[in-house]
């Protein structure tokens, strides 16, 4: 049901969005849609410039702005998709609900996967999976490493 | 009026409820042995918990009631959990608050309240005195762990009457 996620409004536009404009246009709109929902629901909360550590967008220092920058950088680089049923994980961790075929997941380089929208609020607030409390971005730089 | 997490049990919506599948129901349904989590009635953010003693522990017989809330954030940050019932052990303060690392930086929305629960429920089967926050009762585990043990029986003796005085 809707009113079980959290409700997306369009005011306060936070300086990130313009970060997000120019990422967007280096690749495929279509690609892209999916995720778009959830950051705009980051930016217009509250952000996690590190653990324990909450800002409304407004009141981030430069620095804490940055980091979140790349953090949201660092996220949209991690591979998306559709459940398509194949996966032996059978629900999201995270909200304890089934897949559903056709369900945006996210794949971490741990190869856990969760709901995109669930995942990218964690992320936003720690760079780790959930499931086996690996850094996601040391994965991330081993894999470039490799190829 | 904030959303409950999805994962939370929330009043069905008709006439169709599609996210009830959720921790409360499963939690409910299959209960951890010596542990009991009920949600209140009026706040299905707030569960009353009752741990018993882990066999062979130094609490064994004793039976401590908790409170666990979730934080609007959850599952996206810890649950709030307090031991209600006074306790001696080295990582339980005089306010009942509790010193383990999943409540505070180790927190993953993998975890859930049932493995909350269980995780205090080892903490009571295995101490912690060098990560302490009760220092005066950590100081008395490491300097003689047999002495602090039986200071602790007698404390949960003691606790006993009063929980069943008052």
């Amino acid at each position: 049901m809707g009113n079980c996620l959290k409700s997306v409004s369009t005011d306060d536009i936070s300086l990130l969005r313009e970060n997000q404009s120019t990422r967007e246009s280096t690749s495929s709109a279509d690609q892209l849609s999916p995720p778009l929902p959830s950051y705009e629901y980051q930016q217009e909360s509250v952000y996690y410039p590190s653990p324990n550590v909450s800002r409304p967008a407004s009141q981030l220092t430069e620095e804490e702005q940055v980091k979140i920058a790349k953090r949201i950088g660092l996220i949209q680089h991690l591979p998306t998709g559709m459940f398509d049923g194949s996966k032996k994980n059978r629900e999201c961790v995270i909200c304890m609900i089934d897949f559903l075929i056709g369900d945006p997941i996210r794949f971490l380089p741990c190869m856990h996967i969760y709901h995109t929208t669930c995942i990218d609020d964690w992320l936003m607030r720690s760079f780790t999976c959930p499931s086996c409390m690996e850094p996601v971005d040391a994965a991330l730089l081993a894999t470039y490493q490799t190829s | 009026m904030a959303g409950l997490p999805r994962r939370i049990i929330k009043p069905p919506p008709p006439p169709t409820s599609c996210c009830c599948v959720q921790e409360t129901q499963r939690l409910m349904a299959e209960p951890v042995p010596g542990i009991s989590a009920v949600p209140d009635e009026n706040n299905a953010r707030y569960f009353h918990v009752v741990v018993a003693g882990p066999e062979g522990s130094p609490f064994e017989g004793g039976v401590f009631k908790l409170e666990l809330f979730l934080p609007e954030e959850y599952p996206m940050s810890a649950p709030k959990v307090r031991f209600m019932t006074k306790i001696y052990h080295p990582n339980i303060d005089k306010l009942g608050r509790i010193c383990l690392d999943i409540l505070k930086d180790k927190w993953s929305p993998a975890l859930q309240i049932r493995t909350v629960l269980l995780s205090i429920q080892a903490l009571l089967s295995a101490p912690n005195p060098d990560d302490p926050l009760a220092n005066d009762v950590a100081e008395q585990w490491k300097v003689n762990e047999a002495d602090a043990i039986k200071t602790g029986k007698l404390a949960l003796c003691w606790y006993l009457i009063a929980d069943l005085t008052f």
